[in-house]
């Protein structure tokens, strides 16, 4: 029964990684008959492509972009799905919960260009907010355009997009705890905040620290679309992530060699990252993505 | 950022460490010591070596122009002829398989095969079925990229020069995915092809690659790279003079922006000001022989300064300031900027289109002048639009058949041919007005797509129509009055494969420009930008541009 998932993970996600070979080549995918050729006749150049990687004062700015904003969203954002999740438990009413999680599941389903766009159009020098505030007669002042606050759109725009659908896995979690243990507590005194407390951030806690777990093996990945979109809005300083630092210093140069080598860093650092945090969490008697044998 | 001393520890521990792990993946003792740069150092193709495999070109002309072309403007006809002739007589198609085509289309894409009247009409006359795949042109790069490195290509590719421009060891990627046209089409050979042997010598001399015929031009319809159009109907209504200076621009700029009721003066105008403030596009001799590039003349810190002001008073619209600008044409087509810079190749589509719903609607460019006592330059060359490339390893026959394909694309104005390809069906895609001349219906507009067109390169014709009555004169005047104003291309007919040095630092440059041009950084910094560029490449670029010129003796 497991041979198709096999075949469709050897097929799709171990063979393609022997391509990272070209991270150690000058790869050119013109030499030679076929692309397999391609490979075996690229010139070998060892770490050259590591070497101007890390050379490279842009790759530098990128990966800090991309930390910062990862560390903010840790701080700003991955808490809010369950914030959402436990508001939306506590509405008794199944059909305003129903809309309400309906209403702010959408926007995960907009690309980027549209969640972009609807900004522009709100909060843009000629959109809906600046067009009132001039009405006003106020002075309406760059949200997006001003690069010190990039980093709280781009997180506020994610949160538009994804706070409902971050909160169906919490939503999830949170119908599985026994309800016979409120019962419990509520008849031993226990109040809203106690069971809360003692109850529902408990029996959550696994599914927090594995999202948690995730999402640092991602530390180094914060989307792609969102800030190619708006690069030329904030300049490069402020939102060159690393995978756009690859879009312009690799796949449009076609230095595809610098494009895995940039990939394969990315790679290493998120697994070095999963199984440090994971140590961790198995230290403080947590689960884990995987448990200890 | 200048790495403190403590990153770049960081960073060679980082370096070790991912040295070590992955040498033991590889498990070679062989990467040992062989570390090495990555990257192409260009090539130029001497422009001897393309003179000698170019068709021999014959004129082709089925009508006299009322307005003949001068050089690279093309000819203009006030009217519609009555009478069409039969450029092609026998069916190009000799019963192959259907061709499949990719080409590039800047609009909704049409209905395909099989739900297409259009397609369906045109591979009728044709005899061999065209199976046409348009892709966005915004993204072509993206999906042509990827195709060339998975040398997956459709038989018959066209590509825009400059997404071609922008592809590392393209010579390379020529030789291992299309076919080599130079027997085909080599001198007198192309008289099989009549209408591809009178596409322009000009554009052939760019199809040339490592001294062999790779591909079919499709050569321009005007050499200016962009005009500054303004709506010559609102500025008349709001009493606001056409702009005759750069003092007047900008005075333009302040009466005409008035954020409250959503106008603004200007989209994207960057490029149009550098030209008027004689800057070149990017290199220019000195009389002291060598080459400068445009950084380092001053005319471009003017135009710098000129244009960064225009951003920082709020003259130019915030979705150009806040997006790439993607929406210009609509903005402009609704009045809400007055003034942008586009390729000569909107105005007509846009007039025509526009003019329906307004018929007040006038688009016009604003003639070029010369900013604060420098003499206007004219970016622009004979490049052909795009290419057409064919396959790998067809047999002879295909390629002949495919050929005479793109020779029917081709037919001149006043052939069936022609109107077919540029219009459609008659009562179908296009009605004639009383004057003779086709305009598009609504169903015209959604299939045509340029599929047929966008392919084989055409001779270039300007024809009044209908909607747009006056754009022809238009069209051509403009050029007459400026051609002479035309910056020399330098490396015309010598083949550039720009260095990987050189291709790499674009990007960043544009990066730290923008920033000036947008007020994040003061213009006085563009003497740092300067000393980068021309520390990590600029000089490189500038060695590799002049030897170039030396091996042609110029």
């Amino acid at each position: 029964m497991a041979a198709p998932a096999a075949v469709l993970l050897l097929v799709f996600h171990y063979l393609p990684t022997l391509g990272n070979i070209i991270a150690f080549q000058d790869y050119n995918p013109f030499v030679g008959d076929d692309p397999l050729d391609a490979f075996l006749n690229s010139e070998w150049i060892g770490f050259g492509n590591f070497e101007a990687l890390f050379r490279d004062p842009l790759f530098w700015d990128a990966v800090r972009n991309t930390l910062s904003i990862t560390a903010f969203q840790l701080v700003f954002f991955f808490p809010l799905p369950i914030l959402l999740a436990l508001i939306l438990n506590s509405v008794v009413s199944g059909r305003l919960r129903g809309f309400v999680q309906s209403v702010v599941y959408l926007p995960h389903f907009f690309s980027w260009v549209l969640v972009v766009t609807f900004f522009v159009q709100m909060f843009g020098g000629a959109g809906l907010l600046a067009q009132e505030m001039r009405q006003a007669g106020l002075e309406p002042w760059g949200i997006m355009t001003n690069p010190d606050t990039f980093i709280v759109l781009v997180t506020a725009e994610a949160v538009w997009k994804d706070l409902g659908w971050g909160a169906i896995v919490f939503l999830a979690a949170l119908s599985a705890i026994d309800q016979n243990l409120y019962e419990a507590a509520a008849a031993d005194g226990a109040g809203r905040w106690r069971r809360l407390w003692h109850i529902t951030l408990p029996g959550l806690r696994p599914v927090i620290v594995l999202l948690l777990i995730m999402r640092l093996g991602d530390a180094l990945s914060v989307g792609f679309e969102q800030f190619i979109l708006q690069r030329e809005a904030v300049g490069r300083q402020a939102a060159e992530v690393l995978d756009t630092f690859v879009y312009y210093q690799a796949i449009s140069t076609q230095q595809w060699g610098l494009g895995a080598a940039a990939g394969l860093f990315k790679a290493v650092v998120g697994l070095v990252l999963i199984l440090t945090a994971n140590k961790i969490a198995h230290r403080l008697g947590e689960q884990g993505v995987y448990s200890k044998s | 950022m200048t790495p403190s001393a403590r990153t770049s520890t960081d960073r060679r521990t980082m370096l070790r460490l991912i040295g070590l792990g992955a040498a033991a993946t590889v498990g070679g003792g062989a990467l040992a010591g062989c570390s090495k740069e990555a990257g192409s150092q260009g090539s130029a193709t001497n422009a001897d070596a393309i003179k000698a495999v170019l068709p021999t070109y014959k004129r082709a002309e089925l009508l006299k122009p009322d307005i003949p072309g001068e050089g690279p403007i093309p000819d203009g006809y006030l009217s519609y002829p009555r009478e069409l002739v039969d450029a092609v007589t026998e069916p190009p198609g000799r019963g192959g398989p259907p061709i499949q085509t990719m080409s590039p289309w800047w609009g909704p894409t049409p209905p395909p095969l099989g739900r297409n009247a259009y397609l369906g009409a045109v591979n009728g006359k044709l005899g061999v079925e065209v199976n046409p795949s348009l892709q966005d042109g915004l993204t072509y790069a993206d999906k042509l990229n990827a195709m060339l490195g998975a040398r997956d290509v459709p038989e018959l590719l066209s590509a825009p020069n400059w997404e071609v421009d922008k592809v590392a060891r393209f010579s390379d990627a020529v030789k291992a995915l299309f076919t080599d046209l130079t027997d085909h089409l080599q001198g007198d050979n192309a008289a099989k092809y009549p209408y591809l042997a009178a596409l322009p010598s000009g554009a052939w001399e760019y199809s040339v690659w490592g001294g062999r015929l790779y591909a079919v031009p499709f050569p321009t319809d005007g050499p200016f790279a962009w005009a500054m159009f303004y709506r010559k109907d609102l500025l008349g209504a709001a009493g606001l003079a056409t702009p005759t200076s750069l003092d007047e621009l900008y005075e333009f700029g302040k009466k005409a922006t008035d954020p409250a009721k959503g106008v603004w003066a200007f989209g994207s105008v960057f490029e149009m000001i550098q030209q008027y403030f004689g800057c070149n596009q990017t290199w220019r001799k000195k009389p002291d022989g060598g080459l400068q590039h445009k950084f380092e003349d001053p005319a471009f810190e003017a135009a710098l300064a000129f244009t960064a002001r225009l951003f920082a008073e709020g003259l130019v619209h915030p979705d150009t300031v806040e997006s790439k600008g993607e929406d210009e044409k609509q903005l402009f087509n609704s009045g809400k900027i007055l003034m942008y810079r586009d390729g000569l190749g909107a105005w007509q589509g846009m007039q025509s289109e526009r003019a329906k719903e307004l018929p007040t609607f006038d688009m016009q460019p604003l003639p070029v002048f010369g900013g604060q006592g420098a003499q206007p330059v004219i970016w622009g060359s004979e490049k052909p639009i795009f290419y057409t490339f064919l396959k790998k390893d067809l047999p002879a026959e295909r390629v002949d058949e495919m050929l005479r394909v793109l020779n029917w694309c081709a037919a001149p104005f006043g052939s069936r041919e022609f109107e077919l390809r540029e219009y459609g069906v008659e009562g179908q895609h296009f009605t004639r007005s009383a004057d003779g001349t086709p305009a598009l219906t609504e169903l015209g507009r959604k299939e045509l797509g340029a599929q047929y067109t966008h392919i084989g390169g055409r001779v270039p014709v300007k024809v009044r129509s209908g909607d747009t009555p006056n754009y022809v004169q238009d069209y051509i005047g403009y050029y007459r009055k400026h051609i002479g104003q035309m910056e020399q291309d330098l490396f015309a007919g010598i083949k550039l494969e720009l260095p990987a040095n050189w291709s790499k630092i674009i990007q960043p440059t544009e990066d730290k420009i923008r920033d000036i041009l947008r007020g994040r950084r003061p213009v006085s910094d563009l003497a740092q930008v300067r000393k980068e560029f021309l520390d990590t490449g600029g000089e490189e670029g500038r060695a590799f541009h002049e030897k170039a010129l030396a091996d042609n003796g110029r």
